[in-house]
């Protein structure tokens, strides 16, 4: 694995609304992409303030390519231009666009000749060509945040500081427009604090994920593990987890787990329990298996089978999602050919089944 | 309708034969107003700038006494220049008290507010992270002040027109510490009401005409300037 670049410890910060970012632990390694997701306020956007020097800190410590960045010895300036931000709403400034786009390294003094070759790989990843001359102004949303992308890339940052940089930009250009853009930053290889609200996102692009809450670091770790392994109901729920059952730990053995979570009904889940423990078990949507009938059940191999009946079908996009009475709320997603296939409609009954590799407790 | 007639006559004979008397007391009145708009513009812009960009304690009683300022009577500046310039006043050794010199310090103190006031109107309209991505980007304070104040360059110049209107238009102060003095302090606002005091209506109507000819020529050009600014987008290569 990579170099960790940036490593933050005990990291605070007070307002004066009362609002505390308190990070104990928060790291990248070089190369990645790590995403923060979190819902709005809860110090996200603050975080990469800091980092960028953008803010001060009331105590703690950024470590940011070896050099503690909080000292106050330090040359801000000298960070701030290993670094490149680009915020939530586009900034860009009152001259063309070719001009925005070269501004970072009139501002560093970098010779442009260096980065000639840069610029042009930019231009032509990203179709800025027919924009250069115009005015900002004239630009859409889209386009103007494209442009900031592409300046603060130019740089060739040690590290691209992300705040929600397509949280303005209609769900098609976004799309479209994320995947080029992920794909520049794998190629180059550029480190970057991504951050967002939408947990989507973060599944889609990350090597890194972490989850923040009223300024508060919940989680780190790699994007499967944070997904599939959260450490509390909070990141679960974030994580997109709806499925959250209390029980109690009624046996373990060979590494898998027996939940007990009501009348008669027992869950089982790999990995480690202390009997009698008070426990919550979560369960991923798209990894329940629905079967229509008893008979398909006995040649399934998992130990949670879960017979039930559908209390509401939503739409979620590209699924179908099943709100499931088995005794507790099961959350399913399921696509429509198989709904067709199936005939399943509100109060249909059905059977549910889920790998006890796939059910995580905590 | 008649002296109307007879007065827009009488400008167009006074303009266009080139009357010494008219051009020498437009020829002033430029030349007061116009000094006092760039001495005001070089005081107001940069203050306008600092107090609108920068958070500092006392930040909002400053806007209080600017935006006062942008209110302030021209006769009361004109009371208040005199006072200092007067004879015996703290300023009297000067001998400024009716003299163009005087003038302009008096335009200068009504203008100032109006430009400053305009100018931090402006800069606080600029969304504060302009600021931070300059200096993500790597600009020091320096280049980040240049920076912004590109963005409110356009609000600038409108400062800059709506301080030269106060000025070129006001009689009060440039009346008091003027004293409207023949051949050497008398600008077309200050000959205006003399023309009207001895009945001169005709003369009135001229000087007004020429004045109002005056602003319009010079808000024209400003207009250009800043409409020119917005369409200004060609390629600027590196240098």
């Amino acid at each position: 694995m990579a170099d960790k670049i940036l490593e933050i410890r005990n990291l605070k910060k007070h307002f004066s609304t009362g609002f505390l970012l308190n990070v104990d632990y928060l790291y990248t390694y070089e190369n990645d992409i790590f995403t923060l997701i979190g819902s709005n306020g809860s110090g996200k956007s603050t975080l990469i303030y800091l980092i960028n020097l953008l803010l001060s800190a009331d105590s703690g410590s950024i470590v940011f390519d070896g050099e503690e960045i909080l000292d106050k010895k330090i040359n801000q300036q000298k960070i701030r231009e290993k670094m490149a931000v680009v915020f939530q709403e586009p900034m860009l400034f009152n001259t063309s666009v070719y001009n925005n786009l070269l501004l970072g390294l009139k501002l560093r003094k970098i010779r442009f000749e260096e980065y000639k070759e840069n610029l042009d790989f930019l231009i032509e990843k990203l179709k800025l060509k027919n924009l250069l001359p115009r005015s900002p102004k004239t630009l859409s949303g889209g386009e103007q945040q494209k442009v900031c992308l592409a300046r603060a890339l130019l740089l060739n940052p040690k590290i691209l500081l992300l705040d929600e940089p397509l949280a303005n930009i209609d769900q098609e250009t976004r799309e479209e427009f994320r995947g080029v853009f992920f794909e520049i930053l794998k190629q180059k290889g550029t480190t970057t604090f991504y951050i967002t609200h939408d947990r989507n996102e973060a599944m889609i692009i990350s090597d890194f994920v972490g989850v923040i809450e009223n300024g508060i670091l919940q989680q780190i770790g790699p994007r499967e593990e944070v997904f599939r392994r959260p450490v509390n109901e909070r990141v679960a729920k974030f994580v997109g987890i709806e499925t959250l059952i209390s029980g109690i730990v009624g046996n373990v053995q060979n590494g898998v787990v027996k939940v007990n979570v009501g009348d008669n009904i027992s869950i089982y889940a790999v990995g480690e329990g202390i009997n009698g423990k008070k426990v919550t078990v979560s369960i991923r949507p798209e990894d329940v298996i629905i079967i229509g009938n008893s008979e398909e059940t006995t040649s399934l191999s998992t130990l949670n089978i879960f017979k039930g009946k559908i209390k509401e079908i939503k739409n979620v996009g590209l699924f179908k999602k099943l709100d499931i009475d088995c005794g507790f709320s099961l959350a399913a997603y399921i696509t429509d050919a198989s709904i067709n296939r199936l005939g399943l409609r509100i109060d249909s009954e059905i059977f549910a089944a889920v790998k006890a590799s796939a059910i995580h407790i905590f | 309708m008649e002296l109307i007639y007879e007065g827009i006559k009488k400008a167009f004979i006074l303009i266009f034969t080139g009357d010494k008397e008219i051009l020498g007391i437009l020829l002033l009145t430029i030349r007061v107003s116009g000094i006092a708009v760039i001495i005001s513009m070089l005081l107001g812009i940069p203050l306008g700038f600092v107090v609108g960009l920068n958070h500092f304690r006392g930040k909002r009683i400053i806007t209080a006494f600017i935006n006062t300022g942008m209110g302030l009577p021209p006769v009361a500046a004109g009371l208040f220049i005199a006072l200092l310039f007067w004879r015996s006043g703290p300023f009297g050794f000067m001998g400024l008290m009716y003299t163009p010199t005087a003038m302009i310090i008096a335009q200068v103190v009504i203008a100032s507010p109006i430009i400053a006031g305009i100018t931090l109107a402006a800069v606080g309209q600029i969304n504060p992270k302009f600021k931070l991505q300059a200096v993500s980007l790597g600009a020091g304070r320096i280049q980040m002040s240049w920076l912004i104040f590109k963005e409110a360059k356009l609000p600038a110049l409108s400062a800059i027109m709506a301080g030269f209107g106060g000025i070129i238009s006001e009689v009060g102060a440039v009346m008091i510490v003027g004293g409207n003095i023949k051949g050497s302090t008398r600008v077309l606002t200050t000959a205006a009401v003399q023309m009207v005091r001895m009945g001169e209506f005709a003369s009135a109507i001229a000087l007004v005409i020429i004045l109002l000819i005056l602003v319009f020529a010079i808000n024209l050009i400003l207009t250009l300037i800043q409409q020119k600014e917005k369409e200004k987008w060609q390629i600027k290569y590196w240098k």
